[in-house]
C-alpha cells in the first residue's frame, strides 16, 4: 500500500491528478513523497501547520483578508504542507517553452515600437495593438539597453484534463510572487526536512543573484559596477514585502520616487554622500505612474524626467516601458503565431483555446456559449472582471452579455480548463484534491534563465478553480526534480553557475530574522500573487 | 503667408522651487502646406535643452532647472511660411470602407475612451450626417460654431467633451475634442491639432497681434477616384476649414497627446502661468502691382 493507513487520497474523476493515476496508484516520482506524507498522523500534520503559521506570522509573511466583522485580518501566507512535484522531463519542456515564448514576446515588443514587421505581414492587426491601454506611445522608437524588454516574466501555466501544460496568461509587466517561492521553500526545508529525503530538488534560492546579474548585464555602466536599485511605490503597496525582500537579498537600495532625481539626462539616487548615478532600476509600478511628464501628469509617485534618461539610454528600467502591450489578453491568442514568425519555430507550450472577440464568428460563438466559457476583460490582470460561465448566475451572464457588446474587442472568451489537482492538507489533517496553477519566473539579462518551479497557487474550496489568494487560495512549495541521468542537463540554464550559491557578499535573510519581521505591519497584501503591482 | 511667432510662458512662483522639468511642443510642423523656417527656445534661468520627435511626429523640447529659482520664463520664437491647402477631395461615403482608407486612418478611427456616452451625442451626429464625408466635415465645423458659445470661463484644461455638452460652451480645445468625437462617429478618421491662429483677416488688419495657442481638427477624407486619402484641417471654433492662417504644431488623439507646455517642479510655491503669443505678419500682402 503506497498510502499509509492514516491518510488516504483519491483524485477526482475526469480531472488530471498530479499525484495519483486514474486507477489510484501514485505516480512514480511521487511514491516516496506520498509514503512520507502518509506516515504522518493527521494530528502531526495539523501540528506542523500550526508551527508554520506561527513562523510566518513572526516573519511577517502574511496577507490581509477581510474578516466576518469587516475588519482586515492579518493572516499567515497560506502554504500547504504537501509539496507539488514536477519531474525533470516535464520541467525540461516547460523551461524550453517558457524561454521560447518570452523570447518571442520580447521581439514582439521591440517590433511594435520599431519596424512593425508583424503588422505588415498581416499577422497582428495594427488597430488591435494601438487600442491596447498599455501600448506606450511615449517609448515609440526607443530601444532599451541590450534590446531586453521583459527582464522579469511570470507566465501562468495550467495543466488540462490530459495533463498537458498550457499557458493561461503572459505577465511581463511587474509580475509578483517570487518572494513566496523562496519563503515557501525555506519554510518546508525547516518544517518538514524528512519529506525531502530521497528527492534531489532543484534549488530556487539563487533567484536574487540571477536577477542582480541580469540587471547588471543590461545596465549601461561605463566602468566599474553598475548601481542597481529596486523602486517601490511604498509601504502601502500590497507587494511591498517582496520589494523590500528582493532589494535586501540583492544587497541593493530600496528606493521610492523621492529618492530618485533626473538631472540633465541622467538618473541619480539621493544618498547621504550626495547624488549617486543609477544605472538600472527594477521598478515595481506600472508605466503610467512612472513619470508625470510623459505618462499620467497626476502621478505623485513618479520620477519626472525618467523617460528622458531612458530615451537617452543612460538607465535601464526593468521591465522596460511599454511591455504591457505584450501581456494584454487580446494579444495572447497571437503569441503562437509570434513564435512562428519571429523564431521560425513551433510553439513548445500551447495556449488555452481562445476566442478573439474582434472576429464576428468568434463573438457569435462566445455569445451563444456564455454559460460554458470563461470571459475575461483584455487589459486587466489578477482575475479582475473574469466571469466563469459554468459558475455564473443567469443575471451575471445577462450583465456580461451587455458589457461585452459595448466593446467586444475589449474581451476574450476561453474554453474552461479543468485544472489539475494535487493532494492538499485540510484543517483536520486529512488529504483532499485541490485545483492548482503555476507561475514560474524567468529572468532575461544576457540570456533567459527560468527558476525551477515557481509559485503554485491552490484553490482551497473543493471543486473550485479560483486560485486567487483573495478567494482564499493557498500555495505550495513546488519541487522540480533533478534529472536521473548522471550527465549534466545541457539545457540547465536555470542551474546556478559554479560557486554561485556561496554568496558572501549577500546579506542572508533568515527565516526568523529580525529584518523580515520589521516589515510585518507594512504588509498589506490584498491579492499579492494575483497579477501585477499597482 | 509668412509669420513670426513669439510665444512666451512666464511663471512667477510665490517662493523658491527646484527640479523644474518641462516638455514643450511649440515648433511649427513642416507639412505639405507649411514650412518652419526658424525655431528657437530660450529659458530664464538658462539651462540645457533636449529634443526628440514624439510618436505623432511633433518635436518636443525638454529641459530641467535643478537649482532654486522663483521665476521661469520660456520664450519660443519661430518663423513659418504657410500656403492655402488644395481644395479638399469629394468622395462617396463608401470610400471610407476601403482598406486603403483604414490603413491611413489607423488609430484615429478608434474610440479613445474619453467619449461621452453615445446617446449624448446622437442628436449632433444625426444633424451632421450629410451627402458626403466632406459635406459632413463642413457641416460639423459650422454646427459646432453655431451650437456652442465660445466661453473661456466654462471649461478648464482638463475638461471633457461631457463638460462642453453640460456647459453649452467652452474653448477651442473643447470644440476640437467634440469635433473629433462626431467625425469618428460618422466613420471619418479625425485627430486633434494644436497650433497657432492668425486671428485676423488675411487681407487687411494689423501686422502684429496677440493671439492664443489654438486647437482644431484634421479629418481624413477619401481621395476622389483612386487618389490617396487626405488629412483636411477644419476649425470648429470658427466654423471654417483650416487655411494659411492656421499654423500647425502637431496632432494627436486629443489634447494630452500634444500639450504646448507640460511641467512639474518640486516645492510648495504656486504659480499661475502668464502666456502671451504674439504673431507678426512678416510681409505685407503684395499689392496688385508688386
Amino acid at each position: 500500500m503506497p498510502n499509509g493507513p492514516t491518510l488516504s487520497y483519491e483524485g477526482p474523476e475526469g480531472i488530471y491528478d498530479e499525484a495519483v493515476t486514474a486507477s489510484g496508484a501514485p505516480r512514480d516520482h511521487l511514491t516516496q513523497l506520498m509514503e512520507a506524507v502518509g506516515s504522518l498522523e493527521p494530528e502531526q500534520l495539523a501540528a506542523l501547520g500550526r508551527r508554520r503559521d506561527a513562523n510566518f506570522i513572526q516573519a511577517g509573511i502574511t496577507f490581509d483578508t477581510i474578516g466576518p466583522d469587516g475588519q482586515a485580518v492579518d493572516r499567515p501566507f497560506p502554504l500547504d504542507l504537501v509539496p507539488r512535484v514536477i519531474d525533470a522531463d516535464d520541467w525540461s519542456v516547460i523551461k524550453r517553452g517558457l524561454a521560447q515564448r518570452i523570447r518571442a514576446l520580447n521581439q514582439f515588443i521591440d517590433d511594435v515600437y520599431h519596424g512593425r514587421e508583424i503588422v505588415r505581414e498581416g499577422i497582428v492587426p495594427w488597430r488591435l495593438i494601438v487600442s491596447r491601454s498599455h501600448f506606450a506611445r511615449q517609448v515609440d522608437g526607443v530601444r532599451p539597453p541590450g534590446g531586453v524588454y521583459t527582464h522579469i516574466a511570470g507566465l501562468d501555466l495550467v495543466r488540462d484534463a490530459d495533463g498537458t501544460w498550457r499557458v493561461l496568461e503572459d505577465n511581463v509587466r511587474t509580475p509578483s510572487g517570487i518572494s513566496y517561492v523562496l519563503a515557501n521553500r525555506q519554510a518546508m526545508t525547516r518544517l518538514a526536512p524528512r519529506l525531502f529525503s530521497g528527492y534531489r530538488v532543484r534549488p530556487v534560492d539563487h533567484y536574487p543573484q540571477v536577477l542582480l546579474e541580469a540587471l547588471r548585464a543590461v545596465a549601461p555602466a561605463d566602468e566599474g559596477e553598475a548601481t542597481v536599485v529596486v523602486w517601490t511605490p511604498g509601504p502601502l503597496n500590497p507587494a511591498y514585502f517582496e520589494h523590500a525582500f528582493l532589494a535586501h537579498q540583492m544587497g541593493v537600495e530600496l528606493v521610492q520616487a523621492s529618492d530618485l532625481v533626473v538631472r540633465g539626462d541622467v538618473c541619480y539616487m539621493r544618498t547621504t554622500r550626495g547624488l549617486e548615478r543609477v544605472h538600472a532600476i527594477y521598478r515595481r509600478l506600472d508605466d503610467e505612474f512612472c513619470d508625470p511628464l510623459d505618462f499620467r501628469p497626476d502621478s505623485v509617485i513618479g520620477v519626472p524626467g525618467l523617460l528622458r534618461a531612458y530615451r537617452a539610454g543612460t538607465v535601464a528600467v526593468a521591465n522596460a516601458f511599454g511591455t504591457g502591450v505584450a501581456d494584454d489578453k487580446a494579444i495572447y491568442p497571437y503569441v503562437p503565431d509570434m513564435i512562428r514568425f519571429y523564431l521560425g519555430e513551433e510553439p513548445i507550450l500551447q495556449n488555452v483555446p481562445t476566442y478573439r472577440m474582434d472576429r464576428p464568428d468568434d463573438l457569435a460563438h462566445v455569445m451563444d456559449h456564455l454559460d460554458e466559457l470563461v470571459v475575461k476583460p483584455t487589459s486587466e490582470s489578477g482575475g479582475k472582471g473574469v466571469v466563469i460561465g459554468p459558475h455564473a448566475t443567469k443575471a451575471e451572464l445577462d450583465q456580461l452579455r451587455k458589457d461585452v457588446m459595448v466593446n467586444p474587442a475589449k474581451w476574450i472568451g476561453q474554453e474552461v480548463v479543468k485544472l489539475s489537482t494535487v493532494p492538499t492538507v485540510l484543517e483536520d489533517g486529512s488529504l483532499s484534491p485541490r485545483h492548482v496553477d503555476l507561475r514560474p519566473f524567468a529572468v532575461f539579462g544576457e540570456s533567459i534563465r527560468v527558476i525551477p518551479g515557481g509559485l503554485t497557487r491552490v484553490a482551497m474550496t473543493p471543486g473550485s478553480m479560483l486560485v486567487n489568494s483573495s478567494m482564499g487560495g493557498g500555495s505550495k512549495d513546488t519541487w522540480v526534480l533533478e534529472s536521473d541521468s548522471p550527465e549534466p542537463d545541457p539545457e540547465a540554464a536555470d542551474a546556478p553557475a559554479q560557486g554561485e550559491r556561496l554568496l558572501p557578499s549577500l546579506p542572508e535573510v533568515r527565516w526568523d530574522s529580525a529584518w523580515v519581521g520589521q516589515s510585518q505591519q507594512q504588509q498589506q497584501t490584498r491579492d499579492i500573487t494575483e497579477g501585477e503591482d499597482v | 503667408m509668412h509669420f513670426g511667432i513669439d510665444y512666451v510662458t512666464e511663471y512667477r512662483y510665490d517662493g523658491e522651487v527646484i527640479d523644474n522639468l518641462n516638455a514643450i511642443r511649440a515648433r511649427p510642423a513642416t507639412t505639405p502646406v507649411q514650412r518652419c523656417d526658424e525655431f528657437h527656445v530660450r529659458t530664464d534661468p538658462e539651462t540645457r535643452l533636449h529634443r526628440y520627435v514624439d510618436y505623432f511626429g511633433a518635436e518636443v523640447v525638454e529641459f530641467g532647472i535643478d537649482r532654486p529659482h522663483d521665476h521661469l520664463s520660456i520664450e519660443v520664437r519661430a518663423r513659418v511660411t504657410t500656403t492655402e491647402p488644395d481644395e479638399p477631395p469629394e468622395a462617396e461615403w463608401d470610400a471610407l470602407r476601403t482598406t486603403a482608407y483604414e490603413t491611413v486612418a489607423g488609430e484615429f478611427l478608434l474610440p479613445t475612451g474619453q467619449e461621452p456616452r453615445p446617446e449624448r451625442t446622437a442628436e449632433l451626429v444625426d444633424l451632421t450626417r450629410a451627402t458626403s464625408p466632406l459635406a459632413t466635415l463642413r457641416l460639423t465645423t459650422e454646427l459646432l460654431r453655431d451650437r456652442f458659445v465660445y466661453d473661456t470661463q466654462a471649461t478648464f484644461v482638463g475638461s471633457t467633451v461631457d463638460d462642453l455638452l453640460d456647459q453649452g460652451g467652452g474653448v477651442c480645445q473643447d470644440f476640437a475634442h467634440l469635433g473629433t468625437v462626431l467625425l469618428r462617429a460618422h466613420g471619418i478618421a479625425a485627430r486633434y491639432v494644436s497650433g497657432y491662429l492668425w486671428a485676423s483677416d488675411p487681407e487687411g488688419g494689423d501686422d502684429s497681434m496677440e493671439v492664443e495657442t489654438h486647437a482644431w481638427v484634421e479629418a481624413l477624407l477619401p481621395g476622389s477616384g483612386s487618389e490617396d486619402p487626405v488629412w483636411v484641417g477644419a476649425d470648429p471654433t470658427n466654423g471654417v476649414l483650416a487655411g494659411a492662417r492656421h499654423v500647425k504644431i502637431g496632432h494627436g488623439r486629443f489634447y494630452q497627446d500634444v500639450p504646448p507646455v507640460r511641467g512639474v517642479y518640486r516645492g510648495q510655491a504656486m504659480a499661475e502661468p502668464g502666456v502671451k503669443v504674439t504673431m507678426t505678419r512678416l510681409e505685407a500682402q503684395p499689392s496688385p502691382r508688386a
